[in-house]
């Protein structure tokens, strides 16, 4: 094989002989980041200039109507104090469960950690709706139960009010934190509290001070992970809080939407949802990233488990019982309600039925196109998801020209964007030329794409980061060029992280709601949506068909993933 | 077959030169190592041979084509040079016949000649029954040579060795130093070796060239860099050393701060004025106790240093003393263990003015 080259002079003469001999496959590096940089920054651009331009020109007469609206002030208002509970809620359950499951002798802690995935996997908006089955104030099972037992006229526990949301929100935030603590507490070496134990102290006093200051930014950030997830939440709230007059900030950009629209308000009320998040994001990072710390991250060393005693089983109770509230009793109400013909009457013989899956799947108008398309959508996105988050993650990771690193700031910016502001930018730039992705699923695949590239590009990262360089320069050094070498050695190599991203990013799809509920029409419906509508026409038994599917469809997948990659795919997620 | 040239080749990673106006040219069929600590910048060099990295300035050329320059990059995989990896870099999913097959493909070859060739390469590095295993399955040695094997299955015009032998087991590492020796000399491949090890470096190369901090100190064969070091550095690093200071008197001798009057070799030219540094490898040193010895052996033009024992560590197949100078400089000497001496007893130290080689200070 000769050696294709120039002479020092010749290169000297023209830029392009120079050019000739760069990296032949350059084009693809370049489109994928050029790609990427567009998708970030075209919403956001809408966004600004909607909030602030108009045909009259440059006003900020928006950001004034937005702030000095005692309707929007109490949105505000109502998110801050809700998020805040859900935050303090989702640190002590999820922290409490996380160190009960990584450091005592627990019993049935791979049962926990799969229930806990459950919640996870779990779309707020069907844990809301299967509450309003169970604590509605008069139809609510609990409730019924309540009055049954005791006698009492009232109900025991109102879903819809700021308590109910805050409750069923926080049951949905806290797998969040748990998964972060539990990390943490894996870390924590018992070197460390074997240090303070000989020193005298004994396991309650030690857990207090030696082993909870070491997991304290964990805390901090897992706070902060749980408050900036009920930020973005639209779905419990519509459900949960509408009935009950109570807006959050989502509710009230969506409520914008309707007739008559004001875009050019919603853009304005975005603009402080995602000034918060990036500044919590910010807080979140240096807490975490701080120094001192850093001792947790070591490998870990020997562990052992502190012994529960006799408290091991009512311990257990407590904890089966936080996780049926997540998971037992809302899937035991949706499945309840898919399959008998009253969904408030006990399921009995008689009040058995099948009608439900029928209607649902072939007679409802809109179910069997939603469904299409929020499968097509899923797989579409997942795939050219992970193969756009996977050329990203290769770039930061090797390096590939000046400035790569900065890519991964791209990769990562939807972290900040909450779903519904995301949309806002969206429609804003697709419903005006050149391109008009309105009225398609295709302005859905974008939101999507955007919305999943942080999971999908951080699972990608972390798993090239596992893959030593130099098996890739091995090949190229014997002909194969960067793109040969990334198909051949690396992406084989990164199989099952690659795998585990396109899982996550399929069931991020299609249990989306807040981006699609602003993006769809009529013919871009997709499941999440017509849940979403149907509980406008109390239409209980489909939506109950519907969620189970979304559910069955969920856990599938990450059995799959699972069997397929032969490791467990919650474990890695961050 | 290649010729290669690097010409003030340098590097800069934010700002500090990891290679800094590097000369050298490599000879046909010549095995180069390119010895040096940790952070000198040897596998910079290297990379930026293979082509991974670009020179801020500078110019590589094979056969007088310029391959590497600020301005110019010819791909890695154009380079028709092959690469062995500190960490084997053995591709775990693939099998042994996979990874030594690899390279083959870009070169439009029928199935046929690829097994064959396949087939060829794995009995020289004996593994032909490991053909079909995965690289889990193999110990270090072996993930070595099939590492070897893909590398040579290509027909390189140079190979590049990134310290290959750092992750194996003593034994195995001087095992290899010899493998790797007898396949150059079947192959006769230009190459280019990565080592920190000087013993690895001595038992595999033709040339050594010593790197300190980016900046290329010497370059010569094995035998030249540790018997003629030309500056304190490479006396030190290659081998062990000890380093004494003096001054020139009028007549060409060396005169020590205690007095005592050294000749030196000749080999490296006139020192220079002022202050001089000269070494001499334990090795070179002889011990005698007997003043008609000494006496004797200076006739033979040796320099003579009286001095005390001071402590002795037996090796096994050398006796490492530690000897204390009349000016209270020690002195290192490594003898056969056939001659002892207790601590405290009073001997001569004895070099030849031959192994007494000026070096410059860094």
């Amino acid at each position: 094989m000769a050696i294709e080259t120039g002479t020092l002079d010749h290169a000297r003469q023209g830029g392009w002989s120079a050019w000739r001999f760069k990296d032949p496959t350059l084009p693809v590096w370049l489109g994928a980041a050029l790609l990427l940089i567009f998708l970030m920054l075209l919403p956001l651009g809408a966004i600004f200039r909607a909030s602030l331009w108009d045909e009259s020109g440059f006003s900020i007469g928006r950001y004034l109507e937005v702030f000095t609206n005692e309707q929007f002030l109490k949105a505000i208002w109502n998110t801050v104090i809700i998020s805040t509970w859900v935050g303090i809620i989702s640190v002590a359950v999820g922290a409490a469960l996380a160190w009960l499951v990584t450091r005592t002798n627990l019993p049935w802690k791979k049962t926990i950690r799969a229930l806990v995935m459950a919640s996870f996997v779990t779309p707020p908006f069907l844990g809301a709706f299967a509450w309003t089955l169970l604590a509605g104030p008069n139809a609510g099972s609990l409730n019924k139960l309540y009055r049954y037992v005791t006698g009492a006229e009232g109900a025991l526990f109102n879903i819809f009010s700021m308590p109910g949301l805050i409750f069923v929100m926080a049951l949905y935030s806290f797998p969040y934190v748990f998964s972060m603590i539990a990390n943490v507490c894996e870390l924590i070496s018992s070197d460390l509290e074997d240090a303070a134990e000989i020193l005298g102290a004994n396991k309650w006093r030690t857990a207090w001070s030696i082993t909870l200051p070491l997991a304290l930014p964990a805390l901090l950030g897992g706070f902060i992970l749980a408050f900036l997830q009920s930020l973005s939440l639209f779905g419990a709230p519509a459900i949960l809080g509408l009935p009950a007059g109570l807006h959050t900030i989502t509710t009230q950009i969506w409520a914008l939407f309707q007739y008559p629209p004001r875009l050019d308000l919603a853009a304005a009320f975005s603009v402080p949802l995602l000034l918060a998040t990036m500044g919590l994001i910010a807080v979140q990072k240096k807490i975490l990233g701080r120094k001192g710390y850093s001792t947790v991250g070591g490998k870990g060393g020997q562990k052992r488990l502190i012994r529960l005693g006799w408290g091991r089983f009512p311990v257990l109770l407590f904890v089966l019982g936080i996780l049926s509230l997540s998971v037992f009793l809302p899937y035991w109400i949706l499945l309840k309600a898919a399959l008998s013909q009253a969904w408030a009457m006990p399921l009995t013989w008689d009040n058995f039925t099948l009608k439900n899956l029928s209607f649902a799947f072939f007679e409802y108008g809109d179910t069997q196109l939603a469904i299409y398309n929020t499968f097509k959508l899923g797989l579409l996105t997942a795939t050219l998801g992970t193969v756009l988050a996977t050329l990203v993650a290769y770039i930061t990771n090797r390096n590939l020209f000046r400035g790569a690193r900065y890519l991964s700031f791209f990769a990562l910016a939807p972290l900040v964007i909450p779903g519904i502001v995301l949309a806002v930018g969206l429609f804003i730039a697709y419903t005006r030329p050149p391109l008009v992705l309105y009225g398609t699923v295709w302005i859905l695949f974008v939101a999507y794409l955007t919305k999943e590239m942080p999971i999908g590009f951080s699972q990608a990262e972390s798993t090239f980061k596992s893959i030593h360089p130099e098996l890739e320069d091995a090949s190229r050094i014997i002909g194969a060029n960067r793109l040969t070498s990334l198909i051949d050695v690396t992406a084989p190599l990164a199989r099952s992280g690659l795998i585990a991203a396109w899982s996550f990013i399929f069931i991020g799809v299609i249990r989306e709601l807040s981006a699609s509920i602003l993006l769809f029409a009529p013919k871009s419906k997709v499941v999440s949506v017509v849940i979403f509508d149907l509980k406008e026409e109390g239409q209980v038994g489909v939506i109950a068909v519907l969620g189970i599917l979304l559910l069955v469809v969920s856990f599938a997948v990450i059995l799959g993933v699972q069997w397929f990659a032969g490791r467990d795919v919650v474990a890695t997620r961050e | 077959m290649a010729i290669v040239s690097l010409r003030g080749l340098t590097k800069k990673f934010t700002d500090t030169a990891a290679v800094d106006d590097l000369n050298l040219e490599i000879t046909d069929g010549e095995f180069v190592s390119l010895l040096g600590p940790s952070g000198c910048g040897k596998t910079t060099t290297l990379r930026l041979l293979a082509g991974f990295l670009q020179p801020d300035a500078g110019e590589i050329r094979v056969d007088g084509k310029v391959v590497s320059s600020a301005a110019l990059l010819v791909p890695p995989e154009r380079r028709n040079m092959s690469m062995i990896f500190q960490s084997y870099a053995v591709w775990p999913h693939m099998t042994v016949a996979q990874n030594v097959a690899y390279g083959l493909k870009f070169k439009k070859l029928s199935k046929q000649e690829i097994d064959a060739k396949v087939t060829k390469l794995l009995g020289v590095v004996h593994l032909a029954e490991l053909k079909d295993r995965y690289s889990a399955e193999l110990s270090g040695g072996q993930q070595q040579r099939v590492a070897l094997a893909r590398a040579l299955v290509v027909e390189p015009q140079i190979l590049l060795m990134d310290e290959p032998l750092s992750n194996l087991d003593a034994n195995l590492r001087e095992e290899m130093r010899f493998e790797i020796r007898r396949l150059h000399e079947e192959f006769k491949i230009t190459t280019v070796y990565v080592t920190h090890d000087q013993a690895e470096a001595m038992a595999t190369s033709d040339r050594i060239a010593v790197l300190d901090r980016g900046r290329l100190v010497q370059v010569g064969g094995p035998a030249e860099i540790f018997d003629r070091p030309k500056t304190r550095f490479v006396a030190e690093f290659v081998g062990k050393a000890n380093i004494l200071t003096g001054r020139m008197d009028g007549d060409g001798h060396l005169l020590l701060a205690d007095g005592v009057k050294i000749r030196l070799s000749d080999a490296g030219g006139p020192p220079p004025a002022g202050e001089v540094l000269v070494c001499l490898r334990p090795h070179n040193i002889m011990l005698v106790a007997d003043q008609a010895g000494a006496r004797h052996l200076a006739d033979q033009g040796y320099n003579l240093f009286s001095g005390t024992i001071r402590r002795s560590t037996h090796f096994g197949d050398a006796v490492d003393y530690n000897v204390e100078l009349g000016s209270g400089a020690s002195l290192r000497v490594i003898a056969p263990p056939s001659q002892r001496f207790a601590s405290g007893q009073s001997i001569y130290a004895a070099a030849h003015c031959d192994n007494c080689v000026v070096v410059r200070d860094d």
